[in-house]
């Protein structure tokens, strides 16, 4: 009896096991691949769990997955088994402003939740560029952020309970309703980022934040980028925090007008957009310490002419790592090496380390990205066809973790580990992967929840 | 490992770098939740297709069949790729494989017979006007299309009395264009050079025609000989000489999809509209417009669908109109079957409203 048959005749529904459904789930955005031997959509908690008891007893893997947006195969089913695509739970249970919080269901994708908050005059901060697809419980799972982390923090900031069905299938609540809470362990801070392999989250409540009265957009043209990583140095060291800090190099600035030919960016050999918000007071104030201080080493600055000039810039911007593709019809982008993390003093550094790489292996690679909070995007866009050219991004993308790690950064800062970034947990880690995989094993003895990621 | 020389296709499915983003807009997606059922899965399957690594099952055949080529997702795509053509392209490999569903071998057959889709036996040209003296040569040529021949000859006749006012003959023997033979994977060689024959005969430099599907295949699918123009295109070109009168109505308007994101045509009908009443906005209008579930084959294969994407798109026309004002037979009549609490009309009929 295969697999779905099984899960079938203990009552599960909504379960696919074709060839050509496994096919469509056998991958992310990454280049990983692993073919699931069935999907469910679950549609509440007690399914999940009854799901999770089944595979723990017989020791079928188990891989959590929202909208499959990830860069590093964390929701591929790289060992097999059964693939839990939570997109259909997707109900935004409750919204209480007044106790600054709402709860979900992980597969309410992100920018539903902010549509529903917006009329109340909140929102939730994270902003990963993918928010028009991505579900909030791929977010947690990722600890992912976005454009605002420089001045809101991750995803985890937000976090203040999550419903968990542990591996065993027993469900549990890790959090408070509370804004703060120090009983136990912090369970919350543990699952968020954990990518599926300690528990599956069937609900999350998290914390809003009141919208800012004013937001203001500023963009900066510099010669090159390590100018502009110079110019992030200093405008973080003056004690303004922008709400936004983006850095985009030429190659980026090509894609972003080839994407939206309507964008009016100069041909510079860095862009840098700052956002602040705040009353109009503070914004108007941090806008013009942020143009003096940038001042010496820019060679334009201009503001967004109003909230539409500045929203088309932002919607161009998250889409900007796809639309790398478009600069060449026969090169596809690949993700790989793309979500680097370095401290903010290091950035020049990493910018020139980067260009060095590129220039050594002959391949273009081009920098965005939260550069305000250290965290930089690469992207490589080559002919897939030529496998020659897919094993020298792979070195490349080695060449980069490697470096990062060396100026005391890290090999993901909001994408995940996956499996397509696992072998480096240990470098970057040292012993501290120790302790991960003994937690593993005690909340997770048979391995059954996402195995092959994160190196545990 | 197959080479781009091998599949042209390969080169196209490979755009995809599967970020996610046709997951916001894919209105079939919306209904059913899975993957193989976004512009993503549709993109792998066809990769699966032409690696040899997929042999085409029912999923695949539903998950083909179901895309509306409504093109929402190539016009969002960030990375550049082009979904309906991919799909497009695996139908016909399904075909090629046998793999064909019932409604779409019996459309096919149909029109082989025939010549039109529809199965009809009857003249073609029936729908015209006893009085109508019919123009031989002309500049302009109006390809009426099978909906117009047949389905909807009240609007043949408005067409062409309004066209032939202004010059615009008629093709001598015209048949299907094709369309709905090629978006379900079928070879419409035959159908292109007979009317490619017909349009040559005529010595037309331009063909006029109300329908988005032969517009969209005229433009996409024939030979760069001519020059294609929809019905709002010409009519906006010859406001002046319609003399029409301004009329007491508010309406809104449906962009075809095969008009609209396909070939950009926004402005013209609107502004055939706005030459006669006032205009309110659907809530998704031009290059953002959802799909009223008519188009690519899935009218027919998968009626309950159909309309609920056309209730979907019902639930945006705002309060307080008096007409949906369409300028596609399909989507019109797609409308209509989905329950419009308003009356759908076609622009021709607006704008014989306005004439006197």
């Amino acid at each position: 009896m295969d697999l779905a048959e099984q899960l079938r005749n203990i009552g599960i529904e909504n379960i696919s096991s074709s060839p050509s459904q496994m096919y469509c789930y056998c991958t992310d955005a990454s280049q990983i691949r692993g073919m699931p031997e069935c999907v469910v959509r679950p549609r509440n908690t007690e399914q999940v769990s009854d799901i999770v008891k089944f595979a723990n007893v017989n020791g079928i893997p188990l891989v959590a997955r929202g909208a499959g947006t990830g860069m590093a195969g964390g929701a591929v089913a790289v060992k097999g088994g059964i693939v839990l695509d939570m997109s259909g739970m997707d109900r935004i249970i409750s919204v209480e402003v007044e106790n600054l919080q709402v709860l979900v269901e992980p597969g309410v994708v992100h920018s539903k939740l902010n549509e529903v908050l917006k009329p109340q005059g909140f929102f939730f901060p994270p902003d990963p560029g993918s928010s028009e697809m991505c579900t909030l419980g791929g977010l947690i799972g990722n600890n992912g952020s976005g454009m605002r982390s420089v001045k809101y923090g991750t995803t985890r900031h937000y976090v203040l309970d999550l419903e968990v069905v542990m591996a065993d299938g027993s469900i549990i609540h890790t959090g408070s309703k509370t804004l703060k809470s120090i009983t136990g362990y912090d369970l919350t801070g543990l699952m968020v980022g954990s990518e599926g392999t300690l528990g599956i989250i069937t609900k999350a409540l998290l914390k809003i934040h009141p919208l800012p009265k004013a937001r203001s957009v500023m963009l900066a043209s510099f010669e090159t980028a390590e100018m502009a990583g110079e110019a992030v140095v200093r405008t973080l060291a003056s004690g303004i925090v922008p709400s936004a800090c983006e850095i985009l190099d030429s190659t980026t600035i090509q894609a972003l007008k080839s994407y939206d030919p309507q964008l009016d960016l100069s041909d510079a050999g860095a862009i840098l957009l700052f956002e602040v918000d705040g009353t109009s007071g503070a914004v108007r104030e941090g806008i013009e310490t942020i143009k003096e201080v940038c001042s010496s080493l820019s060679f334009h600055t201009k503001a967004a002419k109003d909230t539409a000039e500045a929203e088309r810039i932002w919607s161009a911007r998250r889409m900007v790592g796809a639309a790398i593709s478009r600069i060449d019809p026969k090169r596809t982008r690949v993700y790989a090496g793309e979500d680097i993390g370095v401290p903010i003093k290091e950035i020049p550094l990493m910018l020139s380390h980067i260009h060095k790489i590129s220039e050594e292996s002959g391949i273009p690679i081009m920098i965005y990205g939260h550069i305000g909070d250290g965290n930089l995007h690469t992207g490589m866009a080559i002919d897939l066809l030529d496998s020659a050219q897919m094993e020298t991004v792979n070195k490349i993308a080695d060449r980069i973790h490697r470096t990062a790690i060396m100026l005391g950064g890290t090999v993901s800062a909001e994408h995940g580990i996956g499996a397509a970034r696992a072998e480096y947990v240990r470098m970057e880690k040292g012993n501290a992967l120790d302790v991960m995989i003994a937690i593993k094993k005690a909340l997770d003895p048979k391995g059954i929840l996402n195995p092959g990621k994160m190196g545990v | 490992m197959v080479s781009s020389d091998q599949s042209p296709e390969l080169g196209s499915v490979l755009k995809c770098v599967r970020c996610g983003t046709c997951r916001s807009v894919c209105p079939v997606f919306e209904e059913f939740g899975w993957e193989s059922k976004t512009a993503r899965g549709r993109m792998l399957l066809a990769q699966g297709l032409i690696r040899g690594e997929l042999e085409p099952d029912q999923e695949m055949i539903e998950s083909l069949s179901m895309c509306t080529t409504c093109g929402i997702c190539e016009q969002k795509c960030p990375a550049g790729a082009t979904p309906p053509k991919v799909v497009q392209s695996a139908r016909q490999q399904l075909v090629q494989k046998g793999n064909a569903t019932s409604a779409q071998l019996q459309m096919y057959t149909r029109a082989a017979e025939t010549g039109n889709p529809l199965g009809e036996t009857a003249n073609r040209k029936q729908w015209i006007d006893e009085e109508s003296e019919e123009q031989k040569n002309s500049e302009y040529v109006y390809f009426v299309g099978c909906l117009g021949s047949y389905r909807y000859p009240e609007l043949a006749r408005k067409t062409f009395r309004i066209l032939e006012q202004l010059g615009v003959a008629l093709l001598e023997d015209e048949k299907c264009c094709g369309s709905p033979i090629m978006r379900t994977g079928f070879d419409a060689g035959e159908f292109v050079s007979h009317n490619l024959d017909q349009i040559r005969k005529s010595g037309a430099h331009t063909v006029i025609t109300s329908c988005a599907g032969c517009y969209n295949t005229l433009k996409k699918d024939y030979p760069d000989e001519f020059n294609v123009m929809h019905v709002s295109e010409f009519l906006a070109e010859h406001l002046d000489e319609l003399d029409l009168k301004r009329l007491d109505l508010t309406v809104t308007f449906h962009d075809s999809c095969h008009l609209g994101r396909s070939h950009g045509v926004y402005d013209a009908p609107r502004r055939v509209i706005e030459a006669i009443c006032d205009l309110k906005e659907m809530k998704s209008i031009k290059e953002n417009a959802r799909c009223c579930g008519g188009g690519g084959g899935v009218r027919t294969g998968y009626p309950e669908l159909s309309m609920k994407l056309s209730r979907k798109r019902l639930a945006e026309v705002p309060d307080n109109v008096d007409y949906i004002v369409t300028a596609c037979h399909l989507c019109r009549n797609n409308l209509i079957e989905g329950g419009s609490e308003h009356e759908v009309i076609d622009l021709v009929d607006l704008v014989c409203l306005a004439i006197d």
